[in-house]
């Protein structure tokens, strides 16, 4: 082994030791819950015997193709993390602090999610996060915290710096690499013993452990090249001469000071190394491997049942893009919007009409039901243009009207539109709703609802784009012009905004997104009918929006995701769950029947949501992910008195009263 | 024409009740910005605790009481409303709405939907989810005027929406207290400095508004004989609108809305089938938001609602 690596490796600095300890417990704890106490190794094990032993296993062929894909991302990027980890961490903060995080915020949501399944753990892991960050702010309060040095300036690292930087990095990869291959040799010796392992797979024991260390080592080493090139960066913004990274520069000269250094303490080695934004890209890369893979390594998860299981996600996934699109109009331009349902029933029924028998019957011009399938695609952005025109249609007589009056006709609009769909049956088939909407065509996939795989791939591609629009707009001319109305309408029409335009672009845009939705949606469903769209739906995307964290792009699809999960699984699922004797709730609901006679929890679904909602809301009202222009709002506040108007007006001056005004 | 001349009477009786209701949300929202959503559900509440309260006196539904005990009856019905809606309000502001007095805009509003569906399903799991029949205890009497028929409720409706908005008029233009109210309204910052007690002060609008809505919920049960959990939400949906519609924040501007919209509803039923599919009766929500969408364009802060310049 020493050949392979030089001493250095070996003689870790007194300094880097106690780093070193900090990162492999932190990062290795979860690792292993995934690997040993779920079914990370059992994936590996049945990928391992069905591809290369030739054991036959209940999975055909691709799928464990692309499980062992997914298992090699996986953990290569954790790998690969630990070393960057290790560079990019300052070491300023204790120990302590860092494994709490990691617990909260990794181990328990590992738990949640592999006792109660992705998206039921994944929302009780939202709502123990935001009681942890409510303590956490509690305690904060009560103990005086000395922060770390600001950075006074964005400092360039020096050559010898990074060198160091890459040595650590090297080193965390390492023996992060080491450790996981120590304890999994003794694991998997163990399981052998007790005759769990089949002999066949003590060669990938043997093996794993002599590769891992050396994996480790040159992962490691593309952490560290990771983190110096964000501290190359910083010297490209630091001196404006750089030629690589030419983009980043030219953002950074266009934010404001305050932004600029915010994302500057990112580019060099810093207090958070988790949330910065290096380790964001791991995250991301993670997250697509997990999304793209999900339909092949859900079996392994969580078990049979896949296909139910996708096509909850795929009802999810269109909230997710309805709230987005409400975000641009609420979070973005501030404009309050109670009716946005109305456009999310525009879009359903204009593929549900287009995509039936109904087009027929109302044109003459008959389509076969077997191509009808392939205008699906162009549809999609017809729809979404029906939809933003129907959004246009409801700005123009907005205008003028300023704060809640806006909301109560984009209510009211919400209230007409379903009328509408009901009313005019000879168009729309009435209370019956329209059925038989057909789906997409592809070449090769297989749209039947006995395969809900297509509709995932497809609601994860639509999510994407809508996302990547998203992030456009926000950053561009006219998002910063949404900004500014919200902020303030004079002040902004002053500086040469258009109100006019701005506002109708931002009721459009959002419009727009819900026109997808809805195509998705009933070619999904397959039947359309006007009850599913009342006002107590624009009321769940509101709180999607507010929940998440308003105008914040990841809060936004967190808060969908979490209000859905609530909504459809956990409260849905409460009844099934009081009536398993072996569930707390069984005792709990026994109890309540004494009182109540005829309670079950169907019930008082609404009442636990209120419930939820009022309490998020008091505890963590800016949402769970605010947005970072909101937050330095909210800091800045916190930081400057009370705003005296002008005091230069002399008392009895004509103006004086006028001017005297204290906000 | 006697057919309008009825559905008019019909009309100004509906939308005494949504005066009535609209008061609530108009003053909540004139002095601290909110929708308060969960205020139709204190008014659904109102008309079960009506319903309890003639329950616990001995009521049913056939009992016919006259005279003294009648009146006695409807009294103790219509103020033990009033008085448990009033700290129902209070309570909620005090849980559910003080805690975010500094919070982002939109905070409030979310926790009170939470509260509105609270209520809902608190008003569901104490009477259920069919209708529940409200004792018709007033006399069943019918005055004819020419062609048309003016029951008794609806004059007692009246009296009883008239009675309260001019006590209500009065309290906040010659008291103490309503100054006070008028001034937090104005200006929250400027009237803690000039002494007034702003927690206090909106303590009691949420007081007075939920009582005025406990009394809705009363004559509400009294002339349409039966109440439902789900009331709530259209019915106070149909109430910010009158609100809005007279300019929110303004007193006499709800009243105004609220028969307005009252008398739009009674009178889009009479729109035969030929205008509009099906008549009028199912478009009638559909109508009052029309017109309600209509006037805005044109008067942006509703009709009574004063035009405040900008505050820069």
């Amino acid at each position: 082994m020493s050949t392979l690596i030089s001493p250095h490796v070996l003689l870790a600095v007194r300094d880097n030791r106690q780093l070193l300890l900090k990162w492999i417990v932190a990062l290795l704890v979860p690792l292993a819950v995934f690997t040993f106490l779920w079914n990370g190794e059992a994936m590996a094990n049945q990928v391992l015997l069905g591809l290369f032993v030739g054991v036959s296993t209940s999975f055909d062929t691709i799928t464990l193709i692309f499980a062992a894909i997914f298992v090699v991302v996986f953990y290569a990027v954790i790998i690969t993390l630990s070393g960057y980890l290790v560079a990019a961490d300052s070491g300023q903060r204790s120990v302590v602090d860092l494994w709490l995080d990691v617990l909260v915020y990794i181990l328990v949501p590992l738990f949640l999610v592999i006792g109660t399944g992705l998206i039921i753990g994944l929302a009780l892991a939202a709502l123990v996060w935001a009681i942890y960050l409510y303590v956490r702010s509690r305690v904060f309060t009560k103990r005086t915290i000395k922060s770390g040095a600001m950075l006074s300036e964005l400092a360039v690292l020096a050559e010898e710096q990074r060198g160091e930087l890459m040595r650590r990095a090297v080193l965390g990869g390492f023996w992060f690499a080491t450790a996981f291959a120590v304890v999994s040799l003794v694991l998997d010796l163990i399981f052998y013993v007790v005759g769990q392992l089949p002999d066949i797979l003590l060669v990938w024991v043997v093996l794993r452990t002599i590769l891992l260390p050396i994996v480790g080592y040159f992962l490691g080493y593309v952490g560290g090249l990771a983190a110096v090139r964000r501290t190359i960066a910083a010297k490209t913004n630091g001196n404006g001469r750089g030629v690589t990274n030419v983009s980043k520069k030219r953002r950074l000269e266009v934010l404001s000071t305050a932004r600029a250094l915010e994302e500057a303490k990112d580019l060099v080695p810093n207090d958070l190394p988790l949330s910065s934004t290096g380790a964001q890209r791991f995250y991301l890369l993670l997250l697509t491997a997990f999304i793209l893979f999900y339909p092949f390594i859900d079996p392994f998860l969580f078990g049979p049942g896949t296909g139910g299981r996708l096509a909850g996600y795929g009802d999810a996934g269109y909230y997710v893009i309805l709230a987005l699109g409400l975000n641009i109009v609420v979070g973005f331009a501030g404009l309050l919007d109670l009716g946005y349902v109305a456009f999310f029933a525009i879009g359903s029924y204009t593929w549900a009409i287009f995509g039936s028998t109904q087009w027929g019957l109302l044109t003459g011009l008959t389509i076969p039901l077997n191509t009808i399938g392939w205008y699906f695609w162009p549809m999609l952005l017809v729809t979404a243009l029906v939809a933003a025109f129907f959004g246009l249609l409801l700005g123009a007589p907005t205008l003028r009207l300023r704060g809640d009056y806006l909301a109560i006709v984009t209510l009211g609009f919400g209230e007409i539109v379903p009328v509408i769909f009901l009313e005019l049956d000879q168009y729309t088939n009435g209370a019956n709703g329209i059925v038989g909407v057909q789906s997409p065509h592809l070449f090769g996939v297989d749209w039947s609802g006995f395969t809900p795989g297509p509709y995932y791939y497809l609601i994860v591609v639509l999510i994407v784009l809508v996302i990547f629009a998203n992030i456009r707009l926000r950053d561009s001319r006219l998002g910063r012009a949404w900004v500014a109305i919200r902020e303030d309408e004079i002040a902004a029409a002053s500086s040469g905004v258009n109100l006019v335009n701005t506002k109708l672009l931002a009721f459009a845009a959002g419009a727009f997104f819900s026109g997808i939705a809805g195509a998705y949606h009933s070619a999904k469903l397959g039947s359309i009918t006007p009850d599913s769209f009342s006002f107590g739906d624009s009321v769940i995307y509101l709180a999607m929006v507010v929940i998440g964290g308003i105008g914040s792009i990841p809060g936004v699809i967190v808060g969908a995701l979490t209000v859905y999960a609530i909504n459809q699984f956990i409260l849905a699922q409460l009844d099934t769950l009081a009536a398993d004797p072996a569930s707390f709730l069984h005792a709990v609901s026994a109890a309540i029947v004494q009182v109540f006679p005829g309670f079950t929890f169907g019930n008082v679904r609404n009442l636990v949501f209120g419930v939820i909602l009022v309490i998020v809301m008091i505890f963590r009202p800016e949402g769970f992910i605010p947005s970072a222009r909101r937050k330095r709002e909210l800091r800045r506040k916190e930081e400057e008195g009370p705003e005296v108007g002008s005091l230069d007006v002399v008392p009895g001056a004509p103006g004086f009263e006028s001017e005297m005004r204290i906000e | 024409m006697s057919l309008f001349l009825q559905e008019l009477v019909v009309g100004i009786s509906t939308g005494a009740i949504y005066a009535l209701i609209a008061l609530g949300y108009t003053m909540v929202y004139g002095i601290i910005e909110l929708i308060n959503f969960a205020h139709g559900d204190i008014f659904m509440i109102g008309s079960l605790i009506s319903i309890v309260i003639l329950d616990l006196l001995g009521i049913t539904t056939t009992s016919q009481p006259t005279g003294f005990t009648l009146l006695a009856v409807m009294l103790a019905a219509c103020l033990g409303s009033i008085v448990l809606c009033a700290i129902l309000g209070m309570v909620i502001e005090r849980v559910a709405y003080r805690p975010l007095r500094n919070a982002p805009r939109l905070a409030p509003l979310i926790s009170a939907i939470g509260v509105s569906l609270i209520l809902e399903d608190i008003g569901k799991l104490w009477k259920g989810v069919n209708n529940v029949p409200f004792p018709q205890i007033f006399p069943q009497i019918t005055y004819n005027i020419g062609p048309v028929n003016i029951s008794g409720v609806n004059i007692l409706v009246l009296v009883v929406a008239v009675v309260l908005m001019v006590a209500l008029q009065w309290f906040v233009t010659s008291t103490r207290t309503g100054r006070a109210m008028r001034a937090v309204a104005q200006d929250r910052e400027a009237a803690a400095l000039m002494g007034v007690n702003v927690d206090r002060v909106i303590s009691i609008t949420f007081l007075i508004g939920a009582g005025l809505a406990g009394a809705a919920g009363f004559v509400y049960g009294l002339q349409y004989g039966s109440t439902i959990f789900s009331l709530g939400l259209p019915i106070g949906l149909v109430a910010f609108t009158a609100a809005v519609l007279g300019g929110i924040g303004n007193i006499v501007g709800a009243m105004l809305g609220g028969l307005l919209i009252g008398l739009i509803d009674a009178l889009s039923t009479l729109i035969p089938d030929t205008v509009l599919p099906h008549g009028g009766t199912p478009w009638h929500n559909a109508i009052i938001f029309a017109i309600l969408i209509l006037i805005l364009i044109f008067r942006p802060s509703g009709l009574l609602g004063q035009h405040t310049p900008e505050k820069v």
